[in-house]
């Protein structure tokens, strides 16, 4: 079943437009860096605050990098995609490309549950261990989710 | 021999060159003091610029530290690739421009350092001008240019993929 659905992304009319031309995959590759760097910009902010690197009453402007970083996110969720049809096989059964994807939705679980729970936080100057957690957890998985992708190519079949 | 074949030629080249432990890692590491120093460099603009409300201005200093290491750790990986392939590296015209645009990226980024530096001792230090906003708009724009540059080595040049 899954073999079929992985050969019909491979063979489907978007995976051959990724393909269409020469300008077309790096074209993609640049976007994805340009908003990986957007995005770890926006995580970077919002996490350094809840670690304690600095205190201070930040809540309009979390809420703003919030909404940057789920831009960015749309962007290299998209562009991913695209890769995904353009070489199907390059990814799929790669432990570097499954890793990944368990690592975004970590990092994914992580802002749902600082939504839930910290989100009042950053109206004050204060800095918990569960905020250090949270913030400290956050770092570490993105930097493992571009750790992953890197490897992507060095795993590849 | 010159000092780049030697190096090319090293045991640490070998290595760095045949190892999942190496070149890949330094790859892996790469990509993420890009996005630290690219992505706190643009925070800072924006929040410089008004698009951001905070953090306050006497915590950009400490964010731009913070770049500093990303950027350390930029140099420290991007030596080991260029010890592995240092002529060919030399010889490709993209991998010049990008560093062109590191260098003169990383310039303009101390530069507002030093004008931000006063401004992490007290939080009613000097209004921040136009040469700040212009300073951080510039060294974004070309550390945006040194990331595109640095992508595209993959495309028009043989060194890596």
């Amino acid at each position: 079943m899954s073999a079929r659905v992985f050969q019909w992304m491979s063979d489907s009319p978007l995976g051959a437009w990724v393909n269409s031309s020469a300008a077309i995959w790096p074209t993609l590759e640049t976007l994805h860096f340009v908003s990986l760097c957007v995005l770890m910009g926006s995580i970077l902010v919002i996490d350094l605050r809840l670690v304690g690197f600095y205190r201070e009453r930040c809540a309009p402007a979390v809420a703003r990098l919030a909404g940057l970083a789920l831009l960015a996110f749309a962007v290299n969720a998209a562009t991913g995609v695209l890769f995904l049809f353009g070489n199907t096989f390059k990814y799929v059964g790669n432990p570097a490309f499954a890793i990944k994807l368990v690592l975004i939705l970590a990092a994914g679980t992580n802002a749902a549950f600082y939504q839930w729970r910290l989100r009042s936080l950053v109206e004050t100057e204060e800095v918990t261990r569960t905020s250090i957690a949270v913030g400290g957890i956050s770092l570490a998985l993105w930097a493992g989710v571009i750790i992953c992708g890197r490897m992507i190519t060095f795993y590849a079949r | 021999m010159t000092v780049l074949e030697y190096l090319e030629a090293s045991r640490l080249s070998q290595w760095l060159s045949i190892s999942m432990a190496g070149g890949p890692t330094l790859l892996a590491l790469h990509s993420v003091g890009m996005a630290v120093v690219v992505g706190l460099s643009l925070m800072i603009a924006l929040r410089l610029h008004g698009v951001l409300p905070g953090p306050g201005i006497e915590r950009l200093p400490g964010l731009l530290k913070v770049t500093a290491w990303g950027f350390a750790l930029n140099v420290l990986t991007g030596l080991g690739f260029f010890i592995t392939r240092g002529p060919e590296y030399i010889s490709s015209a993209i991998f010049l421009m990008k560093m062109a645009l590191v260098a003169v990226s990383a310039a303009l980024t101390a530069w507002l350092w030093r004008r931000l530096a006063p401004r992490a001792r007290t939080t009613a230090g000097p209004p921040i001008d136009g040469v700040a906003r212009t300073l951080s708009f510039a060294a974004t724009l070309t550390w945006f240019g040194a990331v595109v540059a640095g992508r595209l080595i993959a495309y028009l040049s043989d060194l890596y993929r």
